[in-house]
């Protein structure tokens, strides 16, 4: 998709992941970006359990034309954005359809509480099944390796605008991530991005 | 987050819901705002402290909703417009002086309160309607279908509030709340505040508003009603309702709020633009009667989609009956009809579900193969239950709860309250929590347990609260406890911050909600003062704790508190303060499912933080979660988990 | 079939079994002792646990734990394996003065420990205010703080799990029989997370009538007098059949009849058949009516050694039984044995069923048998 266009009318993102995960600060940037770019957008975040370790999922509906309701319809996401591998599959059952396309970062997080986790390459099967186009970027390692994992949603988020599945470019992002990240941690956070980028290119 | 005070008028911004509600606020000029935290509404106080720097008004915690609607209302028979905030909850709480503040109105200041229902009960432990409230008290309410739209409405319900000198209610729901969307902002006034003065007596210009007495009522009971056909007559030509579609529809849908969106959504999506129509009330109560009146004419089958009570249903069915004969013609579907449900969130989904059966539409958004795919994913998944964060004090409170009460032996149990510990009652707070009511409810119940020995109840009673509940609810049951001579425990978990809903100080954190130095009232101090035996205990000292626990149980009368003082792990992470520990499983050490542990630390403790390695199937350390705060190195009985200070 | 937590507290404690030996504890994260009571913390899912194996009032296989500790067979009789019976007392004095008949257990500690034999010795020491704990002293003055018996149960086991499980100190344990037949359990199926009991190279066992239930007997006791001046409690021998403490400085001693003291015996002490500790090493019990000597029972060649080593180095003076007095040490034994198979099947409610000390009717009447007492 270049940066500007918008190939569907509304087009519907999913951010899915675990509560303390970040996605919210994710859908945010991308979110603000679309706004900049002259889009009609809303974005839903599951509030409340977020910070505890349940299952979270931020809902972006872009338009041209009119503002939707955040909430995508069922089987009618366009792009997944997985931070969690369980919990992209959770979404694709709900929003999932043959034309969706999933980024996911492939590190488990473990449910608390003794739940077992199944099988991953049974869920890795499951997503790429279901969807039309699965591209894997290990975010949480990368994110380790830079000494922190909450590199890992800005990470994540150079992938997606990497990956050109949504109507952005870089461009639009420099100016919120220094706007967020006065100072020092503009740098990291800025390598943090670029890495994103480098991951799926 | 942006300040609110600096949006350029006229530029499109990305703002949530309690962002935009806030920045409706300054546009209309309030001067006094207030409010207690509770999602979904907690957002609104914060923007408005940080926008208050900027511009000419006063933002508040109050200690609870009652008090904020009483700061509020100080503002408004001040002259001062006057703004309060809070949670579905709340609205019982402030109940008790609302409804006497219809009987003597507002003052010279409009007063606009903005309650955030929670549909879905994603952040609450009820699932209430409040909206109720305003047809008990026969107050205006109104009711935003989007960020925009609750900006502009606050604004205008200055107006209403103004013109009919009532409380006027904006009822927003956690979906608009927390939905961040474009707004474009409107002006800043210019204009300075006025100066407040509370009326002189007898003013001879206006002699109803000398004073704010709600008595004699007979006085004041007939106006009420006059005002409220007043609100009726400015709620005929709303520029908050709307109507679109067809002007015979086959069906006509009355929807109101977050709802009102997925009407259209749902008419679209099943290309129903012809048949369908859609009238959107903003405001709901009293029911501008004629305009609907115009439409049920116009049309044989009404659906109503309004989130939890059928709240307009009724309104507007009532209508019908009074306008009988004229309406026997018509079919209504809704929550009485069983094609919505009067709890939960609705959705797109759910509208097309009602609109399918009701128009004989078959909608099946996938086809049968994937349909099966996602079935057989949905088998894969397990469930996240949710959990206290890593390093959580509550855990710990929670943990020394349940050993100090297995070791007394007798039965104790802990009433429950309303916060992050409310978690108690599951898994995370090893299901210690055995009550959840409202906001001290634990304390007031566990003062009546507390006094139930001459019939035989020989269990420890406890109780346990917040900091924040502490000041909110507690103290008055906590006065009665010690008055009456019950027994029981009271747990005050102070982790420094009301953490359920985002850390916003309180009467106990020395600071206010603008950031300025408060005097801090002290826990300890208020507890001795009212008479209970008080200790103080770090639950990350574990022995020390359930020690403490113990020997509190064990005396045999009066009130004892202990204060369970630990900074939540969240606000440590906002205020930057690094972990104390840097944490390790040694494998060789743990022994995992044999006996002696049977995964006591993923299983049983349950910290996030703590995994099983896939590979060897020992515990292991999430680095990614682990918050380094040391807690489950002391209770791991192979002395695997091992903490090196940092 | 589980046997876990659940089953103890089902078929033991919550029957009223418990000895109050403290090997559940052994490791444990679920279990613990609290106000003289064993207490689950929490569920724990594990279906085959240490706790339920080691426990001495569940099933005990008579030969598999002799075998375990003797390299044999159960011999039955009235007081087990023996191999040779006399009298002995310390000759230090600081130990006889703080012992509590003849010091002899205290001796051979502290003979094991300077010999290096041991590294440390796992036993029961009171506190302050005189209520029992495990201890483990490496050390002739930890030793001599842990001299002295308390009647009370003391779950002393508890001490054992202390160690860390990769501890490779070698150790001798002191307890009653209770104690030393869980121990002889552990031997032979070694626990998970307890040091390995190959390192335990003495049992020393305790003769014992009945131990007290701290829950209801401490309070009471604590009533009579100041704890923390009391230096020893003694049940001296008949007829004085009295209960008494003695303090410090000279005063006079206190006495409480027998008779007020019984109703508080731990209720599991009434299923005990094992007076004499009979899978130890060495068992020692009073001497009786030679006051300040104790009886002693050799039952396992280490044990002898060890006492041949004490005799050799002059550090227990030994004299011979009399005739008269091992006779009657036999029919107590035996008397106490007779109580217990009366109180069990009182409890199972069959002749055939003896619970802990076996359950099939063959097993049942061949314990008995092996007893004398079909
Ligand atoms: C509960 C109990 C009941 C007893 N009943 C009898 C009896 O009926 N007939 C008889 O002849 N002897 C009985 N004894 C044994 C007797 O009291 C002496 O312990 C024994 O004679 C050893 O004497 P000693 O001088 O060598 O002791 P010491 O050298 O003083 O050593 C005593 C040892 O016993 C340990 N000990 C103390 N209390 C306990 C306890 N509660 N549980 C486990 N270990 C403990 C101490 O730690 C110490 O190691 C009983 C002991 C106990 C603890
Ligand atoms: S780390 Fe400790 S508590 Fe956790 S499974 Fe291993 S032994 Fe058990
Ligand atoms: S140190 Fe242990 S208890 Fe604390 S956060 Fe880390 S894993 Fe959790
Ligand atoms: S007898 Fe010993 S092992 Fe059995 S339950 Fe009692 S203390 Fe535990
Ligand atoms: S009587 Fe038996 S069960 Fe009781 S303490 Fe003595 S040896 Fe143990």
């Amino acid at each position: 998709m270049r940066p500007g266009k918008l190939e569907k009318e509304p087009y519907n993102v999913i951010i899915a992941g675990v509560g303390g995960q970040g996605n919210v600060l994710l859908s945010g940037f991308i979110g603000a970006a679309l706004v900049n770019e002259g889009f009609m957008v809303s974005v839903a975040d599951t509030f409340g359990v977020s910070q505890r370790g349940g299952s979270v999922a931020s809902h972006i509906k872009i338009s041209r034309k009119t503002l939707y309701s955040s909430v995508t319809l069922k089987g009618k996401a366009d792009l997944l954005i997985g931070m969690e591998p369980v919990e992209t599959l959770r979404s694709l059952a709900e929003f999932g359809n043959p034309g969706i396309i999933s980024i996911v970062n492939p590190r488990p997080f473990y449910p608390s509480g003794g739940v077992a986790y199944p099988d991953l390459g049974e869920v890795r099967r499951a997503i790429e099944r279901m969807s039309s186009r699965t591209s894997y970027v290990n975010v949480t390692e990368e994110a380790l390796k830079m000494g922190n994992p909450i590199y890992s949603n800005i990470i994540l988020l150079g992938a997606v605008i990497g990956a050109g599945v949504l109507p952005l470019g870089e461009e639009s992002i420099f100016p919120l991530l220094a706007e967020r990240f006065p100072g020092e941690i503009l740098e990291i956070n800025l390598r943090a991005f670029r890495k994103g980028i480098e991951l799926v290119s | 987050m942006a300040n609110i005070a600096t949006l350029k008028p006229g530029s499109t911004c990305l703002l949530m819901g309690n962002e935009a509600v806030a920045r409706g606020v300054l546009e209309a000029g309030a001067g006094v705002a207030s409010g207690y935290p509770g999602s979904p509404s907690s957002e609104v106080i914060p923007a408005l402290a940080e926008a208050a720097s900027q511009t000419d008004i006063y933002v508040e915690w109050s200690t609870n909703e009652k008090v904020a609607v009483e700061v509020a209302a100080g503002g408004s028979f001040a002259g001062i417009r006057s703004f309060c905030v809070m949670k579905q909850n709340g609205a019982n709480v402030a109940a008790d002086f609302i409804v006497n503040l219809n009987m003597t109105g507002i003052g010279g200041g409009g007063l606009v309160i903005f309650i955030s229902d929670d549909p879905g009960g994603g952040t609450s432990n009820n699932e209430q309607d409040s909206r109720t409230i305003a047809k008990w008290i026969d107050n205006p309410l109104m009711e935003p279908s989007s960020a925009q739209e609750a900006k502009e409405m606050i604004k205008w319900a200055y107006e209403v509030s103004e013109a009919v000198n009532l409380l006027t209610f904006v009822r927003g729901v956690g979906r608009i709340s927390y939905t961040r969307s474009n707004v474009v902002p409107g002006e800043l006034p210019r204009k300075a505040q006025p100066e407040a003065v509370f009326p002189e007596i007898w003013d001879r210009n206006n002699p109803r508003k000398s004073r704010f007495t709600s008595g004699p009522f007979p006085v004041f009971h007939a106006p009420l009603h006059e005002k409220l056909e007043k609100a009726r007559e400015i709620f005929e030509t709303s520029p908050f309702n709307s109507y679109t579609g067809p002007e015979k529809p086959e069906l006509l849908i009355i929807a109101c709020g977050a709802s009102t969106s997925y009407c259209i959504e749902g008419v679209n999506e099943l290309n129903l633009e012809d048949r369908v129509s859609v009238l959107k009330l903003g405001t709901t109560w009293p029911l501008p009667e004629k305009l609907v009146a115009k439409h049920l004419k116009t049309t044989c089958k009404v659906l109503f989609v309004e989130e939890m009570d059928p709240f307009v249903e009724r309104s507007v069915m009532e209508l019908a009956a009074a306008l009988l004969p004229e309406t026997a013609h018509l079919t209504f579907f809704g929550a009485r009809s069983g094609h919505l449900t009067p709890y939960g969130e609705l959705s797109t989904d759910s509208v097309i579900g009602a609109l399918a059966d009701i128009m004989g539409i078959t909608y099946q958004p996938r086809d049968r193969a994937y349909e099966e795919m996602c079935v057989e994913a949905a088998a894969l998944v397990p469930g996240r239950p949710i959990n206290m964060c890593p390093g959580c004090p509550h855990r710990a409170t929670y943990w020394a709860v349940k050993n100090g009460l297995s070791l007394d032996g007798r039965n104790g149990f802990v009433c429950g309250d309303v916060g992050c510990y409310s978690m108690g009652f599951a898994g995370p707070g090893f299901y210690q929590a055995r009550t959840m009511h409202a906001m001290g409810s634990g304390t007031g119940l566990a003062s009546g347990l507390g006094k139930l020995g001459r019939f035989g109840l020989d269990q420890p009673v406890l109780a346990i609260c917040g900091d924040s509940t502490f000041y909110h609810a507690v103290m008055p049951a906590l006065a009665n406890g010690v008055y009456n001579n019950s027994n029981f425990t009271l747990l005050i978990a102070d982790n420094s911050a009301t953490a359920m809903t985002g850390f916003q100080p309180h009467p106990g954190t020395g600071q206010t909600a603008t950031g300025e130095p408060a005097k801090v009232v002290e826990l300890e101090a208020v507890c001795r003062a009212m008479g209970a035996t008080v200790e103080t205990c770090d639950p990350f000292d574990l022995p020390k704790t359930i020690d403490t626990l113990l020997k509190m149980m064990a005396e045999e009368s009066g009130v004892k508190v202990v204060i369970m003082r630990h900074m939540c792990q969240l606000v440590k992470g906002k205020r930057k303060i690094a972990p104390s520990w840097k944490m390790h499983v040694d494998g060789s050490k743990c022994l995992a499912d044999a006996c002696g542990c049977h995964r006591l630390c993923t299983r049983l403790f349950g910290c996030p933080g703590l995994m099983v390695d896939g590979e060897t199937g020992k515990a292991a350390i999430d680095e990614a979660l682990c918050a380094g705060c040391g807690l489950c190195a002391q209770i791991c009985p192979a002395h695997a988990i091992i903490g090196e200070e940092v | 079939m589980a046997n876990g937590i659940n089953e103890l507290f089902d078929e033991v404690i919550n029957r009223g079994l418990c000895a109050g030996c403290g090997a559940c504890i052994t490791g444990c994260p679920y279990i613990v002792a609290h106000a003289g009571r064993i207490v689950a913390l929490d569920k724990c899912t594990g279906s085959e646990g240490d706790c339920y194996k080691h426990c001495p009032r569940t099933f005990f296989d008579f030969d598999g734990v002799s075998e375990a500790v003797f390299g044999k067979a159960y011999p039955g009789g009235e007081m087990g394996q023996v191999l040779e019976i006399f009298m002995a007392r310390a000759t230090d004095p600081e130990i006889l003065k703080r012992g509590q008949d003849g010091g002899t257990v205290t001796s051979l500690l502290a003979l094991a420990l300077e010999e290096g034999l041991i590294d440390a010795a796992v036993s029961t020491r009171m506190d302050a205010e005189k209520a029992p704990h495990g201890s483990v002293a490496r050390s002739r003055r930890e030793l001599l703080e842990s001299a002295g018996a308390c009647y009370e149960v003391g779950f002393s086991l508890e001490a054992y799990r202390s160690l860390p499980a990769e501890s490779t100190e070698k150790l001798a344990i002191v307890g009653t029989g209770c104690q030393v037949e869980a121990l002889g359990k552990i031997k032979r199926e070694p626990p998970q997370n307890s040091p390995d009991p190959r390192n335990i190279r003495f049992t020393l066992g305790l003769f014992c009538g009945w131990a007290l239930a701290p829950g209801t007997f401490h309070p009471y006791l604590k009533s009579l007098c100041e704890l923390s001046q009391v230096c020893k409690f003694e049940i001296p021998p008949r007829p004085r059949y009295s209960f008494e403490f003695h303090f410090e400085n000279d005063r006079e001693a206190g006495s409480v009849s027998l008779d007020v003291i019984k109703p508080h015996i731990n209720s599991g002490c009434h299923y005990c058949w094992d007076m004499t500790a009979e899978f130890s090493d060495v068992s020692i019990g009073s001497a009786e009516t030679f006051p300040g000597w104790n009886t002693v029972l050799v039952r396992s060649p280490r044990g002898a050694e060890l006492l041949a080593l004490a005799t050799e180095k002059g550090i227990l003076e030994t004299r011979e039984l009399p005739e008269e007095k091992l006779s009657h040490l036999k029919w107590a034994a035996l008397q106490k044995k007779r109580a217990a198979v009366e109180k069990i099947t009182e409890k199972s409610g069959s002749k055939n069923d003896l619970l802990h000390i076996g359950r099939p009717p063959e097993e049942s009447a061949d314990i008995l048998s092996r007893w004398n007492i079909l």
